[in-house]
């Protein structure tokens, strides 16, 4: 168990828990970011900043702050 | 349905991205805005248009990615979807991202109005390998599902033939199941519903979304329509929790995204490419930890080219002939009353046309361009980092671009952002921003009198300036951004006719709103100049102008004309002093010019920019907004008072 923030690029993760209050949790959900999804993490910024996630699962790109990304836990995929 | 007319009205809805608004356009002709990035439609748009011989009444509702709202945009969609039921919803999606996209499809469906799917941008989904079949997906839905190209009209005859036959026959989609003990809870709470509570579309509906939408003021609103409905609401979200230990809300969202995802894999044939595209590869370098910044930093230095080097000489030339033409009213109407309203007149149009339009166009364009082909959300990741320091995230960064044309439209941008705090701290930063009109007078003044470099020095400390505030205003509250999550849309070949439509939308827009305030503006102050009430604010303004700022007492009155239109300052200076433009140096010096300027542009935020923001966050902020505005300037034009010219 890792949070996407200390993950490594480009390796298959699947998304094991998301904590955080109840509207990003809404707002992740509904931008297809799920528990068990299976993720990518495709870049990341200079300076400490955002994570970029490719969802495997929904086909879909998503720009994540620090502070949520730290709170999305994954574990890498057998 | 319209009552009056008896025209059958049709929505279109989808998630942002999804090309409905190309879609609609291509349907409606010239009307609605589209792009590439998260929340443009932020009001709807109707249009009339004849199918078949049959009037119809269609209308474009902004993105959103449920039906749950987040942000000002998307309670706009739901607000009309809910309040005004449409005859029928065409359901725009992105064929490339169907499997999300299907769980909104699911969530609209439950409204139960007739509706139609339209597999948007299915040549994308082949491109990444992704081979739906249209006819098992309508089996499994129950509605019709037809694909379309919208940006080269493939697909729409189709469509919309589908769609009147669907709303000829009143054809209502399939009630999918959910798991049993989550059925069983959407029956308990609807049994509930008391006969005279107005249901949203029907019961069913409004037991779901009662159980999804746990907050504070929607529980009241509850309470206080029935305590047994409350209560069995209660109990549901409570029940739901503990069988499947996450909140009710959740497990509603994953019913959805399991069927949705279950008929995702029934009806589509996923072949992986191997190889990245063309424009993943170009992706890569666009948001590189470090060449994305190089680039970043070529865009914004174009934007400060198209500023300085091309919009300035086009302004000089528009102005000419309105100088020309003040010169020969001057002759033709003598200086009496009537001079001085035409003369208020011609500069309020003239204002418009020669000071805004030169430098707004070209930024508007610029601007549309980048949200087309998708590179403007890239921004928003890129300057994440940056604009957390100063309190906000990676989504405020289009308003604030948008201020270097104009802060009114940058204004109205500020909806696409999800939580009040920000939308507020990201609006009372926005007047800071040095528009148009302002970088007329520093170029005018400051680079003119002083020296570009002087002009330069200035434009970076007004951002360092919007940095420090930022961080100050974030200290007065007490929650914490929410921080950034964002959709990156695959980049997009950009749609010239979708660039102009989106920048003759917003040009209409802003033409609308504050050009009659700059005309009356300017119109009321030719009456201040007849009846010689300048003097008296001159003496009213004196101990400000003449003790705290150290300037000449005949400037009070230019900073009344600033806070109806910054540029007129300008004009009127020279007015008020009684120079020509290159006699200035004469009567003051170069230092006053500094504060001045300083002064001028960061003082009261203009009229049209106090009127939008009373209009979009309330007359509160507006007030502080002004208050904020007039003591930053105050102080930081007495320190600068101070540093150059001395006591």
């Amino acid at each position: 168990m890792m949070s996407l923030i200390n993950s490594p690029r480009r390796k298959q993760l699947r998304i094991t828990n998301i904590s955080g209050g109840a509207e990003v949790r809404r707002r992740l959900f509904s931008l297809g970011i799920h528990k068990d999804d299976i993720v990518e993490l495709d870049s990341r910024s200079m300076f400490r900043g955002p994570v970029l996630i490719r969802n495997n699962t929904t086909g879909t790109s998503v720009a994540i702050g620090r502070g949520i990304a730290s709170k999305i836990m994954v574990d890498f995929v057998e | 349905m319209n009552k009056k007319e008896g025209i059958p009205d049709i929505v279109f809805i989808g998630q942002p991205n999804c090309g409905k608004s190309t879609l609609f356009n291509f349907i409606a002709g010239l009307k609605a805005v589209t792009s590439n990035f998260p929340g443009t439609t932020v009001k709807h748009t109707h249009s009339k248009v004849s199918v078949r011989g049959r009037l119809f009444n269609i209308i474009d509702l902004p993105g959103t990615y449920s039906l749950n709202p987040a942000d000002e945009a998307e309670k706009v969609a739901l607000t009309h979807l809910f309040v005004e039921k449409p005859d029928l919803v065409i359901n725009v999606v992105d064929a490339s991202i169907l499997g999300r996209s299907l769980e909104m499809t699911l969530e609209l469906m439950e409204l139960e109005y007739p509706m139609v799917l339209a597999l948007n941008m299915i040549d994308m989904a082949e491109k990444k390998g992704i081979e739906i079949d249209p006819e098992k997906l309508e089996e499994m839905l129950g509605i019709p599902v037809v694909s379309t190209i919208a940006s080269h009209g493939r697909g729409v005859k189709e469509l919309l033939d589908r769609a009147i036959s669907c709303l000829d026959e009143g054809l209502k989609p399939k009630r999918l199941v959910w798991s049993k003990d989550v059925e069983d809870k959407i029956k308990e709470v609807e049994e509930f519903i008391p006969d005279e509570f107005k249901s949203v579309a029907n019961n069913r509906f409004t037991a779901i979304k009662s159980i999804e939408l746990d907050r504070p003021s929607f529980n009241r609103m509850i309470q206080e329509i029935s305590l047994p409905l409350k209560n069995s609401i209660d109990n549901a979200r409570e029940e739901l929790q503990r069988n499947h230990d996450a909140p009710a809300y959740e497990v509603i969202a994953a019913e959805r995204h399991h069927l949705a995802f279950k008929m995702f894999e029934d009806c589509c044939k996923v072949t992986r490419r191997k190889k990245a595209s063309f424009a993943e590869r170009i992706d890569d370098i666009l948001m590189h930890p470090f060449l994305g910044y190089f680039i970043l930093l070529g865009v914004f230095i174009s934007f400060f080219l198209i500023i300085f080097v091309v919009a300035s000489p086009i302004e000089e030339l528009l102005l000419a002939p309105l100088t020309a033409l003040r010169g020969v009213l001057s002759d033709f109407l003598g200086k009496g009353i009537l001079f001085y309203l035409a003369d208020g007149l011609i500069q309020g149009i003239g204002g418009g046309i020669a000071i805004v339009l030169p430098y707004f166009i070209p930024l508007l364009l610029l601007m549309s361009f980048l949200e087309d082909i998708g590179y403007l959300s890239r921004v928003g990741f890129l300057m994440d980092t940056l604009m957390h320091k100063i309190g906000l995230h990676g989504k405020s960064v289009s308003p604030f671009m948008l201020g270097f044309g104009c802060n009114v439209p940058a204004v109205v941008s500020t909806r696409i952002l999800e939580s009040r705090r920000d939308k507020i701290i990201t609006t009372l930063l926005i007047p800071f921003i040095p528009c148009s009109a302002r970088t007329t007078i520093i170029l005018a003044l400051i680079a003119f009198y002083v020296g570009p470099l002087w002009a330069v020095g200035f434009y970076l400390f007004n951002m360092l300036l919007v940095a420090v505030l930022g961080r100050v205003i974030s200290l007065f509250f007490k929650t914490q951004s929410p921080g950034l999550i964002l959709e990156i849309p695959s980049l997009k070949v950009p749609s010239i006719s979708n660039v102009l439509k989106k920048v003759y939308f917003q040009l209409k827009s802003f033409i609308g709103f504050a050009w009659p305030i700059l005309i009356a503006g300017s119109v009321v102050l030719g009456l201040f100049q007849f009846f010689h009430v300048d003097r008296v604010i001159n003496i009213a303004l004196s101990p400000i102008v003449e003790h705290v700022l150290g300037l000449p007492e005949e400037l009070g009155v230019t900073l009344i004309f600033g806070f109806l239109r910054k540029e007129l300052s300008l004009i009127m200076m020279l007015q008020a002093l009684g120079v020509g433009y290159s006699q200035l140096l004469t009567v003051v010096s170069q230092q006053q010019i500094i504060v001045f300027t300083i002064f001028l542009s960061f003082f009261i935020p203009c009229l049209s920019t106090v009127a939008i923001i009373w209009k979009e966050i309330g007359r509160k902020w507006a007030f502080l907004s002004v208050l904020l505005n007039t003591s930053v300037a105050l102080l930081i034009s007495f320190i600068a008072r101070l540093i150059f010219i001395g006591i």
